[in-house]
């Protein structure tokens, strides 16, 4: 009976892997996100010039260029131009008026976008960084398809301004920007392209150069130097180099924010403005928002931003004189503000967002064409924090005179990337999840009162503890009407399997674990990964300046507490359920194991230091050459339900488990090796160790240690004999490969690494992978009862598959078919090559891209691994590598069950009294 | 979409010995029109260590790969709906009299075996290839749930049985009634003859077990009917 029993499982096992077609979309969830949108990088934009349907473009901080569908905040389409990219990173984007391109300037590539399906059109390498892209509004009648050319201008050891061809990206023509200024920005008028420089005088200041080059030749035809005196010290200051607008214009200040000057690009005249002082208080920031179109009337406004207030100035540009004069000014408002530029034919509006309202205005003239008022944003934000506008575009609708309706994006200060529609948001994305650096589980706070209830109950005198039992159910009864009232219900929606999730404090299964991420930009975001449509908590926890960068680490020291640690400072904990910090004097936790000694690592002139009580115990030394790439220590909750692995036989195979085991990964870059290594951490005795030549050592090594268990992976290249690709390497310790026998341990009751230097037996396989694994992960339940699955992410397929271990198992055959006993267990013949399923994509036909890490948690039942996978997008979802044996899954019909029931039910009454008389009848007629 | 390193290489690399690459998605009875592929398609191409490039999908559905100096790369194509064989792609040195045509060549390649076992020839060419791939395979990500079927159901052996020996319940008096009164006779007298439905049938014994007699110790007349009363309790 028990071979059936042990074949069961791995049976199942097969067909549970796959992610069900009832349970995909449900039971996980992705954030498609983009990152951080710039300002200067979105607008709506129609991606068909036939159609009045709009998008969102942007091009984030991320290097993510994507387009979002401004009626429910989805992604149509997006692609991640620069991995790795930070806000540091110069990025353009561009659409001519009625083209169905979008253009990308980043790194050193410039790129045309089809905007309806985001497939490349052309693209380009400009052999240095771009400065600036725009594209040449100018028709120049000869061009049949109509596609607008490109300028580029691009930095390096040779500036370059080029005119790339607007359909195939081949380059018409190009200038070299000679001498040693530094390539600011490019504009283009009606009849000139401009090409901006900084040149930087003997005092250090900065001087604008404007270089005017004929648009069809690319032959210079002026030169000048603005005169900006002293003021420009830096080029932040630079207010605006204003494109692509009939009369562009370039605006500075000084570093003091006291004045503002204007020179219409062309001219050398330059108009100056005092900047108002505001209750005295300092300009922040000064932005100007400029319409984009040739077309459209030359207005522009001016946004002065202090710590605690806003304004703005609307100044119009007299086309005839090329003079600059201030028109109106919209009046002071508290907090931030946010400005964005729309056009509908020549006229130009400006919305200004605030968190009370949003209210759109004419360039022409200061009367209000739109006003809204905004009731919140409805996105999660810290205690008392002041939700703030930080950034917008926005899509006017005009009838007549008036504005009818407006559609804003506005970039919020807690990272949402919200859209208001007449002032009521409608959809909001989360994209500070988007730079997520560190993420952890931690079970809700709620979960964790109970068992502090009943801890106190165990650690009180006895009398004490039952008058604290009575009075817990006396306030438990209070639940119970709304408890009764909810019955029906609750009945009815199991019968017909609309039950939804419960919330938190219900939540008897464990899927309601709350996730904390901890981003770029400082903030902690706590989702809830049951109900994770929306954002639990989000609040600022570091106060960073720009372009700081802190490395935080998340973990939660005990249920329903959050910890975020940096290397800054010491660890801050926070309620999990709500945010809140707790007290910082934490208490002594009494309970801890005294016995227990830590073990410290450090990198120590490239090798690994192991320390015990300020004492050296081990070091570890790379051979000459190498270099340490990663250490995988095994988790410290990884719980094993057996020692041994049961043979097909009945005999068993002892399993080498050792709490303190790492895999160190070295690298060698010149011989292009890496070295794995098993290492005791309390000892520091390699237990396995293998070395691979012929890797590429630029590319991800993947590595993970579980149980007695370990895996990497890495790309090989072909040397002699061997394959060229992505191999995936798994190893499995044992006491010994004897079974039965337990080799050197089976007489010791306890073993310490100290004394004994017992070494497993290594059994390893190789196989050939598909592509590149770039992190590996493994599910944990909640005794390790469940078999286990490889979780690998895919960052060429943007996916993550879990991979059964049955696949991946050591002991497979080799060169014959598995005998009787190994079937019983599972073992199939060896094959060098493992085809990803694509039934074994958590992800299915989601695309999560840009995963940096994988972390998992037990759920409550044993059945259910939680997963959360987090870097660009955020992906989670619920696994049952063994099948969900102890829950009734939505494949357990609950209709069919009583229909079968009440069947049989009938069936008895019908043919309960036909026996009956049968058998009277028998006895009576035979006897 | 290039990788950094990419871009420095081929920024290393000078335009003027570079070999330029297309490969495209033709049309096929599995994937009849390839510009349904999702914009993430994309192909990479591995080289040697260190070399890597990757390309997404332009709009008539290819891949292009401007500059590749010369080496061996494994060609992958991926995408969401889709699997693609993988190809290797040799690029060789231009000859010195010739230094834009290098030439190349395209094979199929199997994974988990030797670089050196290519499979058939996908062209070739002199400082310019184009390659076909065709999809191999659509992706099937979900596995549906045996429901309930209701031919399944009544084709068990359970359910059939089942629906027998209703019949019999059900069809045995009506035909006992219309038989003729002799055969009536015959067929009484074999059933009553019979072991299991007869008047010492086991049906009838176990039916007539006298526990409390077993109980007591009284021997049975028959072994059999005892091993079945025990089994009844």
């Amino acid at each position: 009976m028990f071979l059936p029993l042990i074949a069961v499982p791995l049976l199942l096992a097969g067909s549970a892997l796959a992610v069900f077609t009832d349970e995909a979309w449900n039971v996980d969830y992705h954030y498609a996100l983009l990152g951080h949108p710039k300002q200067s990088t979105s607008f709506f934009h129609q991606p068909n010039p036939s159609s009045r349907a709009s998008l969102i473009f942007t091009l984030s901080e991320e290097g993510v260029l994507g387009a979002i569908n401004p009626r429910d905040g989805a992604v149509v389409w997006r692609q991640v131009l620069l991995p790795g990219a930070s806000a540091h990173n110069a990025s353009f984007l561009r659409a001519g008026e009625g083209q169905d391109v979008v253009i990308s300037g980043i790194g050193s590539q410039v790129a045309a976008w089809s905007a309806g399906d985001g497939r490349q059109a052309w693209s380009l390498d400009v052999n240095g960084p771009v400065e600036d892209v725009e594209i040449l509004e100018l028709v120049d009648g000869k061009d049949a398809s109509g596609a607008k050319d490109a300028v580029a201008l691009s930095g390096g050891d040779h500036p370059l301004v080029q005119r790339l061809d607007g359909a195939t990206g081949a380059v018409k023509w190009q200038h070299q920007l000679g001498g040693t200024d530094a390539p600011y920005q490019v504009s283009a008028s009606t009849t000139e392209v401009f090409a901006i420089s900084l040149h930087k005088t003997i005092l250090g200041y900065l001087k604008l150069k404007v270089t005017s080059l004929d648009p069809v030749t690319g032959h210079k035809t002026d030169e000048h130097m603005l005169s900006s005196e002293n003021e420009l010290a830096t080029a932040e200051t630079i207010v605006t180099v204003g494109a692509n607008s009939a009369s562009p214009i370039i605006a500075w200040t000084d570093s003091a924010h006291s004045v503002l000057k204007v020179n219409i690009m062309g001219t050398k005249g330059i108009s100056s403005f005092e900047i108002e002082k505001h209750d005295g208080q300092a300009v922040e920031r000064v932005e100007l928002h400029a319409p984009y179109h040739l077309n459209s009337l030359s207005h522009f406004l001016v946004h002065y931003q202090t710590a605690t207030s806003h304004w703005a100035e609307v100044f119009h540009v007299d086309l005839k004189n090329g003079k600059v004069g201030k028109a109106y000014s919209l009046p002071k408002l508290s907090g931030r503000g946010a400005f964005s530029t729309s056009t509908s034919d020549a006229n130009v509006y400006f919305t200004r967002v605030t968190r009370n309202e949003v209210m759109t205005v004419s360039s022409a003239s200061h009367g209000i064409l739109g006003r809204w008022s905004v009731d919140g944003f409805n996105v999660a934000a810290g205690e008392g924090e002041e939700i703030e506008p930080i950034h917008a575009v926005s899509d006017v609708s005009v009838r007549g005179d008036t504005v009818s309706a407006v559609r804003s994006a506005v970039l919020l200060s807690t990272g949402d990337w919200v859209l208001l529609r007449d002032g009521s948001p409608v959809w909001d994305r989360p994209e500070m999840l988007a730079s997520t650096v560190s993420a952890t589980f931690a079970s809700p706070a709620e979960m964790e009162t109970l068992v502090q209830q009943l801890e106190a109950e165990a650690h009180s005198n006895p009398i004490q503890a039952y008058i604290h039992r009575v009075s817990r159910h006396l306030h438990d009864l209070q639940r119970l009407p709304s408890f009764i009232l909810s019955l029906p219900q609750k009945i009815v929606q199991g019968f017909l399997g609309t039950s939804a999730d419960g919330g938190i404090a219900t939540d008897s299964f464990g899927f309601h674990q709350i996730i904390a991420c901890a981003t770029k930009d400082g903030r902690l975001v706590a989702v809830d990964a049951g109900n994770p449509d929306k954002v639990l908590w989000n609040q600022q926890v570091a106060d960073l300046q720009p372009g700081q960068i802190w490395q935080p680490s998340v973990s939660s020291p005990r249920g329903g507490v959050i910890e975020i640690s940096s290397k800054a400072s010491a660890g801050v904990q926070y309620n999990a359920s709500s945010g809140e910090q707790l007290a910082s004097i934490l208490p002594i936790d009494l309970a801890a194991d005294q016995t227990a000694q830590e073990v410290k690592y450090t990198m120590h002139d490239g090798g690994l230091e192991a320390t015990v009580d300020s004492s050296t115990t081990w070091h570890f030394m790379p051979t000459s050459g190498e270099r340490i790439v990663s250490l995988v220590p095994r988790p410290v909750n990884d719980p094993v339900a057996s020692i041994g692995k049961v043979l097909g036989d009945r005999r068993v195979l002892y399993k080498y488990l050792d709490p303190n085991l790492a895999l160190l990964v070295t690298a060698n870059d010149a011989a292009r090796a890496a070295t794995f290594y098993v290492l005791n951490t309390v000892s520091g005795a390699i237990l396995y160790s293998n070395v691979h030549s012929g890797v590429d050592v630029s590319s991800p090594i993947a590595s993970m240690l579980s149980e007695n268990w370990f895996t990497y992976s890495f790309t090989a290249e072909a040397l002699g004999d061997s394959p060229k690709g992505h191999q995936l390497v798994v190893g499995e310790l044992f006491e010994s490969l004897v079974a039965n026998d337990r080799g050197l341990l089976s007489s010791t009751a306890n073993y310490s690494s100290m004394q004994t230097g017992t070494e497993p037996f290594t059994l390893t396989k190789i196989y050939q992978i598909p592509e590149a694994v770039s992190k590996m992960a493994v599910t944990r339940t909640r005794q390790g009862i469940t078999s286990r699955q490889l979780l690998a992410v895919l960052a060429d397929s943007s996916a993550v598959v879990g991979i059964p271990y049955g696949v991946l198992d050591p002991r497979r055959p080799i060169n014959r078919d598995p005998s009787k006993d190994e079937q019983a267990e599972g073992l199939v013949r060896y094959s060098p090559v493992i085809d990803f399923d694509p039934k074994w994509y958590l992800n299915h036909q989601r695309e999560v891209v840009g995963v940096k890490d994988v972390i998992t948690s037990p759920a409550l039942l044993e059945s259910t691994s939680l997963l959360f996978a987090y870097g660009l997008d955020i992906f989670g979802t619920r696994l049952s590598p063994s099948f969900s044996f102890d829950v009734l899954g939505k494949d357990f019909n609950k209709f069919q069950m009583l229909a079968t029931v009440a069947a049989l039910a009938v069936a008895t009454f019908v043919v309960a009294p036909l026996v009956m008389r049968k058998q009277v009848n028998s006895r009576w007629q035979f006897m | 979409m290039f990788s950094l390193r990419a871009l420095a290489l081929a920024l290393c690399v000078s335009l003027a010995t570079a070999a330029r690459l297309t490969v495209s998605i033709p049309a096929s009875a599995l994937l009849p029109n390839p510009a349904t592929l999702p914009p993430s398609t994309h192909a990479v191409l591995v080289g040697p260590p260190g070399v890597r490039y990757d390309a997404p999908i332009r709009r008539d559905s290819t891949f292009l790969f401007p500059a590749l100096p010369a080496a061996s790369y494994l060609l992958t194509l991926h995408s969401r709906d889709y699997a693609f064989p993988p190809l290797r792609i040799d690029v060789s040195s231009a000859p010195a009299e010739s230094p834009q045509q290098q030439p190349m060549h395209a094979w199929q390649t199997f994974r988990g075996n030797e670089w050196a076992n290519k499979g058939p020839s996908y062209g070739a060419g002199h400082g310019e290839l184009h390659v076909h791939v065709q999809a191999s395979s659509p992706k099937d990500f979900y596995q549906s749930r045996g429901g309930f079927n209701l031919m399944g159901f009544v084709k068990s052996p359970m359910i059939l049985m089942g629906i027998v020996s209703a019949a019999m319940i059900f069809g045995m008096p009506y035909v006992m009634e219309n038989m003729d009164p002799e055969t009536k006779a015959e067929f009484e007298e074999m059933q009553s003859k019979s072991p299991i439905t007869g008047s010492g049938g086991a049906a009838n014994q176990i039916q007539n077990f006298d526990l409390a007699g077993w109980m007591a110790g009284k021997t049975a007349d028959t072994g059999a009917s005892a091993g079945g009363g025990g089994k009844k309790k």
